[in-house]
Formats: structure tokens, sequence, C-alpha cells
């Protein structure tokens, strides 16, 4: 289960993802909602942060604006020295609801391969590659079946495929695991750290779980408040070689998620 | 399911619902057979004549005209209806500027445009099929409409996200995800196009199957009439069969889905679905 040596190549990450003061605002005038404002943040090559939030503190917005989905209504994205106005070729997302974003009448390997086919990649290239990074996934034997077929675990799976097969260095995942059972989750966290190590991407994770972000980052970025902004950032420290049990079983593992817990509790309560 | 288990679900499913036209058709038959009245001829004699017409005589040839035209007819108004359909379902200000046009146009009986046309462009085959196409054009184009506009935000999010080019978007998103609704409207398409058909032959004809109903009406060749009339019906039903066959071998993905994520309504008759199966 490891990806190609070329493919690590073409996808590590060498420039950063920065936000400066940005704010968004849905709507005009008086009856304008602001949901993110001067929010800072960097995120370095082969960086993995997670942000967390409570609900509706405006993480998917956020996302979408690094994505380029969603033009910034005040200050800027930026990827290097490009402004992020619209969707990027080095930016790769993974939706929330891999049930939306998977086509039902494509094949598996057509949907991993879909990017490519947009690039203009030749067929059987797309197919190789479209299989390579199913087996990257720990998908074998399920690309002539159709999404809908596949369990959900299987089938974010393929979402991540896809985005891997789009070969940016950045990948954008919004609460990827958020509708999966336990064991999935586990599943997939392990698979995106090793993922992250193995092509050196860097990954922005947005998550509602406290858990899920302080396992997974080497930073956990914390947004609280109305309009949301960035009221902590959280150094891991934990080093790359994480454990679903060990890790969560040591005492700093504790101290971390207190720590962010704690943050968004007082975020929360200061509106 | 194995071929055994197939055909046993296609022979129940024949049973149930077949049972009572054959019923009926038998009662027509013994009902009519002694019949002598000039205007209610024995069905065996109208099948007789139908066979009659079909292997020696010119109802073959007529048949064959009509077919062709129909068939063209409904080609151009698949073909203009899905284009204009994703146009317009794609692009939200020209759909609410042609809305009032197209409410007109579909409220409009088409069979009122007949006689303009004919007197226009003549007796031939391409007004005939024009005509075809003018009626079938709207269900498709409307229902086209309605699928684009179902697509969800996040199919076509994701399409953005990935930088994927207009015409790719419209060839393997826009036109796969609205296929279901265009087919739905195919098929209503179909039973307008059969009206069409025949009063288009009607009006303005020298061949053709409705020309050869009428024309055997008013030369009183009653059985002849009753012998086109049971072809046009079965005509239609075969050609919606073959439609239903043609939806099924091309949307597996849509069909073999669990019935409650299927998006739209798709009446599918539970014997046809059987035979198309």
């Amino acid at each position: 289960m490891t990806v190609s040596a070329q493919a690590l190549r073409a996808s590590a990450a060498d420039r950063s993802l920065v936000v400066e003061g940005l704010g968004k605002s849905y709507g005009e005038g008086e009856g304008a909602h602001e949901v993110l404002a001067e929010l800072d943040l960097r995120v370095d090559p082969g960086e993995l942060v997670c942000i967390v939030g409570p609900s509706g503190a405006g993480k998917t917005t956020l996302l979408r604006c690094l994505a380029g989905l969603m033009p910034a209504t005040t200050g800027r994205v930026r990827y290097g020295e490009t402004t992020v106005s619209r969707p990027q070729a080095e930016i790769a997302v993974v939706f929330q609801d891999y049930r939306g974003s998977l086509m039902p009448w494509m094949r598996v390997r057509d949907n991993v391969a879909f990017p490519l086919e947009g690039r203009g990649v030749g067929k059987a290239e797309r197919r190789a590659r479209a299989e390579e990074y199913l087996a990257a996934v720990g998908l074998t034997g399920v690309s002539e079946k159709y999404p809908w077929q596949l369990s959900g675990g299987m089938q974010q799976r393929v979402a991540i495929a896809r985005a891997l097969a789009y070969s940016a260095p950045v990948l954008l995942m919004d609460e990827p695991f958020g509708s999966l059972d336990a064991q999935t989750r586990f599943d997939l966290e392990d698979l995106t750290h090793r993922l992250r190590a193995e092509l050196g991407v860097t990954i922005v994770l947005v998550t509602h779980d406290i858990d899920e972000a302080a396992y997974l980052g080497d930073r956990v970025v914390v947004l609280a408040g109305s309009p949301a902004t960035v009221v902590d950032t959280v150094e891991i420290g934990l080093g790359s070689e994480r454990d679903q049990l060990r890790t969560k079983a040591d005492p700093r593992f504790a101290e971390l998620r207190g720590r962010i817990l704690t943050e968004i509790r007082s975020g929360r309560d200061a509106v | 399911m194995t071929m055994r288990q197939r055909f046993l679900t296609f022979a129940r499913a024949a049973l149930v619902q077949l049972w009572l036209p054959v019923v009926l058709i038998a009662a027509w038959w013994i009902a009519s057979s002694s019949s002598t009245s000039f205007y209610f001829p024995p069905l065996s004699a109208i099948l007789a004549d139908l066979w009659q017409g079909l292997t020696g005589g010119d109802l073959l040839s007529a048949t064959g005209y009509s077919l062709r035209n129909l068939l063209l007819g409904l080609l151009v108004a698949l073909v203009a209806g899905v284009a204009v359909g994703v146009l317009l379902g794609l692009n939200k200000a020209v759909e609410a500027a042609t809305r009032p046009m197209l409410d007109y146009a579909r409220a409009v009986p088409h069979v009122a445009f007949v006689p303009v046309i004919i007197v226009a462009l003549g007796l031939g085959w391409l007004p005939k099929v024009l005509l075809i196409a003018l009626g079938c054009v709207w269900p498709i184009l409307l229902n086209t409409v309605d699928g684009v506009r179902g697509i969800s935000p996040q199919v076509l999010e994701c399409t953005r996200a990935y930088r994927i080019p207009l015409r790719l978007v419209v060839r393997r998103v826009v036109l796969p995800a609205c296929a279901p609704q265009a087919f739905a409207g195919l098929r209503v398409a179909l039973q307008v196009g059969m009206v069409m058909l025949i009063v288009s032959e009607m009006y303005g004809s020298t061949t053709g199957i409705g020309f050869f109903v009428l024309q055997s009406g008013e030369n009183y060749a009653v059985t002849d009439t009753w012998a086109g009339t049971v072809l046009i019906g079965g005509l239609g039903y075969l050609l919606s069969l073959v439609l239903l066959a043609a939806e099924q071998l091309s949307l597996g993905w849509y069909f073999q889905r669990q019935p409650a994520r299927r998006r739209g309504a798709v009446r599918v008759p539970s014997t046809e679905r059987a035979v198309a199966s």
C-alpha cells in the first residue's frame, strides 16, 4: 500500500497557504451576516493543520475560502504568492458529503480519474493512475463498481483517492469523517496521517471533533466567537508517529484536548 | 438474479397484468365471430386483413413511411429538447426570459399547427417530421430543464473545485444527471408524437398509416380501417416497450440503486419493467 515515488514527487508541497486578515460576510448592508473576521492563518508545506470550532463557527466557510470556491469579503488567501480567488490546480478538496460529491453514474475508477480527464490526461494513463491511487487508499477490486455499491467509509476513501489523483500539493478536507462510524473513522484518520507522510502534501482538515483534531494535527487552530476568528493555535507536539491506542492514552493528549475544549467553550461563552 | 429467477419474475408479472387483455381480446373474438354488421366486422376478419396488408398489400410501406417520420421527428425533438434544456437549466437568466414563451408553446394544442405547417411546407415528409418534432420537443425540453435544476449543488461545486472544463461538465455530469428525467420526457413525447403523426397524415398526405385509416374509412372499407387502427395501437405499445428497454439498458446506475435514493418520479409499470429487464 505505498504510493509510487513518481506520484510522491509530483505532489509534495513547497509553498505555504496563508490567510491574511480574512473576513467573510453573507449578504450586504444592514442584513449582512458576518461569519469570519480578521482571521490570520499560515499553513507551511507538509504541515497537517486541523481547524476546530463549535458548529456554526464558520469552519466550512473558511475551507471554501481556502479552496477558492468562495471569494473573501475582506483580506485574502494566498498560496505562495498567488492569490486564491478561484479554485487552484494546487489545491484539492475532499468534501464532507461523499454521497453528494461522487458521481453516481460513474464507476469508481472514472470518479477518481475525472479530475485527470479535466486536465486532458489520456485514457490509459488516467486508468492506471486511478488504480494506483485507489490502491494507495486501501481499495482494490472496486474500480468497476459504482460508488453507491460501497460503504460510506469506502466511498470517502474513493473521494480521497480522487483528491490525490488531482496531484495537488494541498489537500483541504471538510469534516471528511463526520458521518462515519468510529472504527472506520479511526482507519481513515490513520490513512490521512500515512498519506501525508508518504506524499509530503499539506493537509488542512476541518472538524468539530476535538479528539480527531488533537490526534491528527501538527497544530490545531481553534475558531470561536461570532464572527469567528482564531482564538488559539495549539502546537500538538506528539511527534509524527501516532497510534489510536497509545497516543490517545498519552497524558499529554488528554491535556491538549482539555485545553482545546476549554478554549472552544470560553469562545462560545463570550458570545 | 439467475436466469431461472428472472424468468419466473417475468412470467409472474406478465401473468398478473396480461390475463385481462387476453380475456378481453378473446371476448371480442368470440362475440364478433358471427357478426354480420358492416361497421363491426369479426376480429378474425380484421386480423386476417391486417396480416394480408402487412405481407402483400400497401399497409407495410405505409407503416414504414409513418415509422420513419415518427423516429426522425422524435430524434429532432430529443436533440433540440436536450440541448436547449441543458442551456436553460444551466442559465437562470435565459430560462426566466424564455419561461413565458415556453409556457405558451406548451399550452397551445400542437395539432393546431398542422394546417399552418402543411399549407406552408406542403405534403412531403419534411413538414410531418417537423410537426412531430414540434409536439415532442416540449416534454423533453421541460423535463431536461428540471433534471438539470435537480443536480445537487455539491456535484457542481465539486466540478468547480477540480477545475473541470465546461464542455466536460456538460458531457460527463450534466447530461448523465438529467438523463433519467429526459427519458421520462421522451416517453411522454412518444405518445404526443403518435398523435401528431396520425393527425398530420390525416390532414394532408398521400401515404402513411394515418392516411390509410382515413382513406379506407372514406371508401367504406371498414375492415381495413379497423386493421389500421389496431396496427396503430400495437405500434405505439411496441415503441414504448422499446423505449423502456433502452432506458433500462442505458440508465443502469439509476435503476439499480435503492429506489429511495432515486430522484424525480419516473413511473415504470411493472410488466414493462419485467419485459425490459
